[in-house]
This record gives structure tokens, C-alpha cells and sequence, in this order.
């Protein structure tokens, strides 16, 4: 029983985070259209963020402010200098965006220099869940995370800028001919999409390695989870976080990590094959 | 078309007299450096095939080479094996296609196109690193596998031996200059039209009676199996293979070799691997961190100002040329 629900809670924080770093490419990758290579580096900002904020000083949850809005403003300087020309060059975007990804790193290293970065949780120690004793700091991370996903939620369904972004998403001409300025909507969108993936580094980061590198061990998951799950919905992005995070979460209990992963790619692979618009969605797009 | 395939024979040619030349003003260093850059454009020539014939991006080509390296180093290790190089080169050939066939069957018969191809290919590759560097009763995990013998034969009662690197970079130079020439015969041919007929419009490709997947997958092999050609040419020339060879930054270093060579060349490519590899010489042995950031600046730069690739440049000046004349 223990084992069960540990295993299950281990699920759970990786299904948070892919969560909130798959959000962001599902709205640029499934939406827009655009592979976004740098999406990774999002994450490794919003970590790096958090490790800055407390080098100098000051506490976990300043720190984890800082991370979205450090997202958000490299997520919003490189759709206004590189992406929003690219929209119509697919294969364009790719290089483009894995050189800013390669920038983004090395720039990185060069100003905090090599190794890893230790940060340190804002709570030690675990809780008692009747059944297990947990540490707390991850069942905080679940809990922002998925507040921050209803928000989300809300923001899309309720406010009217949501609504902008959905008639965008269905018809990109029409909702242009209806007054909407689809370039804005896009830019905010993606830079959206950047400053959720920012959080996500910096809940991740007293759990991860903080290393300039590291984004690309979400890059390939987060693409696996909008592939898998399916475009254009909620739905799609929780099913794929739950097949790639739960997966490998049960994985890493019997094998190498790095055979998990290669496994879990492997099994998204059939299952792309098999359901090619996503577990959850039935229509074509 | 016919005025192009002129100039493309006429650079073919060009690059073949100074792949001659070449010895003749450089040491032996320079010779193993030239022909390992050989060996890497190879591989770029063998990505711009499939890439830049359907408009397709594997973002995972490195896993194809890595698989050739590690038959490669595989069978020649083993002493048990008799003709231990033709067999390695002849089973990293076909390891790599029989590989790709199956992802490609997967992939092209389920009507996976464009992005999506590319990001399951890049699962592609980082699968096989992992697997590489987990399965290390075979493959050595992470520090590979060293000590690779380099390659010797008998053809026709000589005896080859290519441990010295006069013999090395002439029997290099020849594989690409040979493999080039025939990639570029069949895209130039009728298996190259209908593969832009099908990039162009795959549904009326397919209308017409072309059997669009099939053509694609038999590509994407062929492509798969010249960079299985180069990862076992390689691996045999460096004495080593390592988890890094079938990674994705290799498999991004390519695609840069194409992107800057100019997709769709052929040729272009392999100058384009030759170029780069020179200049990160020279600039990793001025500050090896800086190189990356270089490489990421490129990406930027070749897609905004050439985007087709230096052979674009040969191209551009003769129109400003003509366009003077005109002017005149």
C-alpha cells in the first residue's frame, strides 16, 4: 500500500511538470504550428531564475516569481525577433530555434560557469499522509501545478482573450477578417506558453539537476506529450502528460533511467502510430 | 535543367581535381583531417538526400551513423569473424536500413508527415544514445568502445591496408566522390521527380499511381544505409566509438552541414561538413566553449540570410553577372 501510493505520487509531480511545460508547446507546436527547439531552454530559465534569486539572497518563493516572468521575457524576445517571420518557413523555424536553444545554453554557462546549481527547497522534511509519509515539498508542487493548469483553464474558457485565441486557432483568416489581430494573439500566446514553462523549471528546480543543459530532457518528453495526447484540447495534454509521466514513473522503479526513457519513447512511438490525432481526441483535426 | 546539371558536373569536377590536387600540398595531418571532414560530409550528403528530395527532416540521422559505428566496431573487434572489414561495412550498411525501414514503416504508412516526423525522429536518436549508453555489456556504455582495427582487405591479390594516410584518404575520397555521383544520378533521374512531385502534392502524386509511402521509405533506407557507410568508415579511421555518435548533437551538427552546404546539392553539403569542421578547429582551439554559441549564431544566421546555402552563392553571382551584362 505504501509502495502503491508513493509510486503514485512519484507519477503525479512528473505528470505536474510535464503538464506545465507541455502546455506551452501545445500551444505553439499544435497550434501555431511552430516547432519551437527552445522550449526546453524556457524551463532551464525559469530554474536558473530560481537558483539566481537565491545566490543573492532571497527566498525560495521570490525565486519561483521570478521564474515565469524570466520565461516569459526570453519566451517574448524570441518570437518578436526570430519566430513571428518564420511562421510560413516550418524547416526555417526548426534551425533557427535550435540555435537560439544552443545560444541560450552556452550563454548560460558563460555567465554562471560549469556545474550544477544548488538550490534548496522551501520546506524540508515530509508529511504524514496516513498511509506514507511523503516529502512535502513535492505535494506543494503538485498543488501549484495544478492550480496553475485551472487557471489556465479559466483563462482559455472564460476571458474574452481566451476566446481570441480559440477563434485563432480554428481559423486563422477568418478570425483576422472578424477584427482579431492574430499577430498580438500569437505573440502573447507563445510568451504565455514561455512564462507556464518557466514555472515549471523553477518547481522543478530543488528536485533536478540545475544545469544549462537540462532542458533537453524535457524538450523530448513535453513534444511526446502533445503528440500523444492529442492537439487542441485540455483533454489531449493531461492524457499525454499521464501516458509519458506515468509510464515512466512505473519504469524507473524496475531500470536504468535511461533505458526508461528510451522505452517510454519507444511506446509513444506504437502509440502515435496507432492513434495518430492522440489518445483523447476521436475527430481529425 | 540542363544548363544545371552542367554546372552542378562542372563543380563535381572541380571539387574531384582538388580532392586530387590536395595531397600533393598537405602532410599527413592534414590529410587525416581532410578525410575524417570527408567522412562527415559523406553523412551530410547521405541526410540532404532524403531531406532535401522530400522535404522531410529526419532530426535523428546520427542514430543511423552510430548504429553503422557500432557494427562496425562490433564485427571487427570480434576475431572470431573472418573478413572482419568487408563483413563490418557490409552489416553497419545494412543494420542501419533494416532500422530505418522499420521506423520508416511505422512512420511514412501511417501517415506521419512533416513536424511530426521530424520530432519522432529526434525521439529517434536520443532512444538510441540511451541505449547505447544502458546497454554496456555490448556497446561499452559511456566510454564506447576502443581499439578498432583500421580497415585491410585483398582485391585482386593486392593487399589494402588503410592504416597509413595516404591509402586512407584516397580510398575516403573515392567511397564519397562515388557515392555522391550515384545519389545525384537518382535524384537527378525518375525516382528524383516523382519524390518532388510527391514533396509538391502527395495526394495527386498518389492519384497518379505513385505509391507514395513506399517511395518515401525506400529513400529514407537508402539514406540510412550511406550513414551507416559513414559511421563504420569513421569509426575505423578514429579506433573508437562512443555513445556520442548516434546523439542528438551530432544529429544537429548534420543538419547544419546540409542547411549551410544548401539543401538539395548534394554536393553542397559535403563542403558545407568540410567548412564547418575547419572552422570549429580553429576556433575550439582558441576557446573550445565557444564554439556552440558560434554554431547557434550560425543556425540563426544561414535562416535569415542564405537560406539556400553557400552553392546559392555560385548561383546568385552569375544572375548579378547576367544582370550586369543585360544592364550593358
Amino acid at each position: 500500500m505504501d509502495f502503491l501510493i508513493t509510486t503514485l505520487l512519484n507519477a503525479l509531480t512528473l505528470i505536474s511538470i510535464l503538464m506545465l511545460v507541455g502546455l506551452g508547446l501545445a500551444i505553439s507546436f499544435g497550434l501555431m504550428n511552430v516547432t519551437n527547439l527552445a522550449h526546453g531552454e524556457f524551463v532551464t530559465v525559469g530554474a536558473f531564475a530560481v537558483y539566481f534569486v537565491q545566490s543573492i539572497g532571497g527566498s525560495f518563493w521570490l525565486g519561483l516569481a521570478a521564474a515565469p516572468i524570466a520565461g516569459a521575457v526570453v519566451g517574448c524576445i524570441l518570437e518578436f525577433a526570430i519566430i513571428r517571420h518564420l511562421y510560413s518557413r516550418p524547416v526555417s523555424t526548426v534551425l533557427a530555434t535550435w540555435g537560439v536553444s544552443l545560444i541560450l545554453q552556452q550563454g548560460l554557462e558563460l555567465i554562471f560557469g560549469i556545474g550544477a546549481k544548488p538550490v534548496t527547497p522551501p520546506i524540508e522534511g515530509t508529511l504524514d499522509l496516513f498511509f506514507t509519509v511523503y516529502p512535502a515539498y513535492r505535494l506543494i508542487l503538485i498543488a501549484i501545478a495544478m492550480l496553475t493548469l485551472l487557471g489556465v483553464v479559466l483563462l482559455i474558457s472564460r476571458t474574452s482573450f481566451g476566446l481570441d485565441i480559440r477563434t485563432v486557432i480554428q481559423n486563422r483568416e477568418m478570425a483576422e477578417s472578424v477584427g482579431i489581430n492574430t499577430r498580438r494573439t500569437y505573440a502573447i500566446a507563445f510568451t504565455f506558453g514561455a512564462a507556464i514553462a518557466g514555472l515549471a523549471g523553477g518547481l522543478v528546480a530543488p528536485l533536478a539537476i540545475v544545469l544549462p543543459q537540462m532542458g533537453v530532457n524535457y524538450l523530448a518528453n513535453a513534444f511526446f506529450v502533445v503528440i500523444v495526447g492529442g492537439v487542441g484540447s485540455i483533454g489531449g495534454l493531461v492524457a499525454g502528460s499521464v501516458f509519458v509521466g506515468g509510464l515512466t514513473s512505473v519504469l524507473n522503479y524496475q531500470i536504468s533511467p535511461s533505458l526508461a526513457q528510451a522505452i517510454v519513447l519507444l511506446a509513444a512511438i506504437v502509440a502515435v502510430r496507432l492513434r495518430p490525432n492522440g489518445l483523447f481526441n476521436g475527430a481529425s483535426r | 535543367m540542363i544548363a544545371r546539371d552542367r554546372n552542378w558536373l562542372l563543380i563535381f569536377a572541380v571539387c574531384v581535381v582538388l580532392a586530387v590536387l590536395y595531397p600533393l600540398f598537405a602532410d599527413g595531418y592534414q590529410l587525416t583531417v581532410i578525410r575524417d571532414a570527408l567522412i562527415f560530409g559523406l553523412f551530410a550528403a547521405s541526410l540532404d538526400f532524403f531531406w532535401g528530395r522530400t522535404g522531410i527532416l529526419c532530426f535523428g540521422h546520427a542514430a543511423f551513423f552510430g548504429i553503422g559505428g557500432y557494427i562496425m566496431a562490433l564485427v571487427t573487434l570480434n576475431d572470431a569473424i573472418p573478413f572482419g572489414s568487408q563483413l563490418g561495412i557490409l552489416g553497419a550498411v545494412t543494420g542501419a536500413g533494416f532500422v530505418a525501414a522499420i521506423i520508416g514503416y511505422f512512420l511514412f504508412f501511417g501517415g506521419i508527415r512533416g513536424s511530426y516526423f521530424t520530432i519522432v525522429t529526434l525521439a529517434m536518436g536520443v532512444i538510441c544514445q540511451q541505449a547505447a549508453v544502458s546497454w554496456s555489456s555490448v556497446t561499452g556504455g559511456d566510454s564506447g568502445l576502443i581499439g578498432i582495427p583500421p580497415i585491410e582487405f585483398d582485391i585482386g591479390g593486392t593487399h589494402v591496408d588503410l592504416s597509413q594516410d595516404m591509402p586512407s584518404y584516397i580510398f575516403v575520397a573515392a567511397i564519397v566522390a562515388v557515392v555522391v555521383l550515384a545519389l545525384w544520378s537518382i535524384s537527378r533521374g525518375r525516382w528524383g521527380t516523382v519524390l518532388t512531385a510527391i514533396q509538391d502534392n502527395e495526394v495527386r502524386a498518389a492519384a497518379l499511381g505513385h505509391n507514395a509511402p513506399l517511395r518515401l521509405l525506400v529513400t529514407f533506407v537508402l539514406s540510412a544505409a550511406i550513414a551507416g557507410l559513414a559511421g563504420a568508415l569513421y569509426v575505423c579511421m578514429a579506433g573508437l566509438v562512443a555513445p556520442d555518435l548516434s546523439g542528438l548533437l551530432l544529429s544537429t551538427e548534420v543538419i547544419v552541414w546540409v542547411a549551410v552546404g544548401g539543401r538539395g546539392t548534394l554536393l553542397g553539403p559535403v563542403l558545407g561538413a568540410i567548412a564547418i569542421q575547419r572552422a570549429q578547429q580553429t576556433i575550439s582551439s582558441f576557446n573550445p566553449s565557444l564554439w556552440p554559441l558560434l554554431l547557434g549564431c550560425v543556425f540563426v544566421i544561414i535562416v535569415f540570410v542564405l537560406p539556400d546555402g553557400i552553392l546559392s552563392i555560385y548561383a546568385r553571382l552569375k544572375s548579378l553577372f547576367k544582370g550586369r551584362r543585360r544592364a550593358l
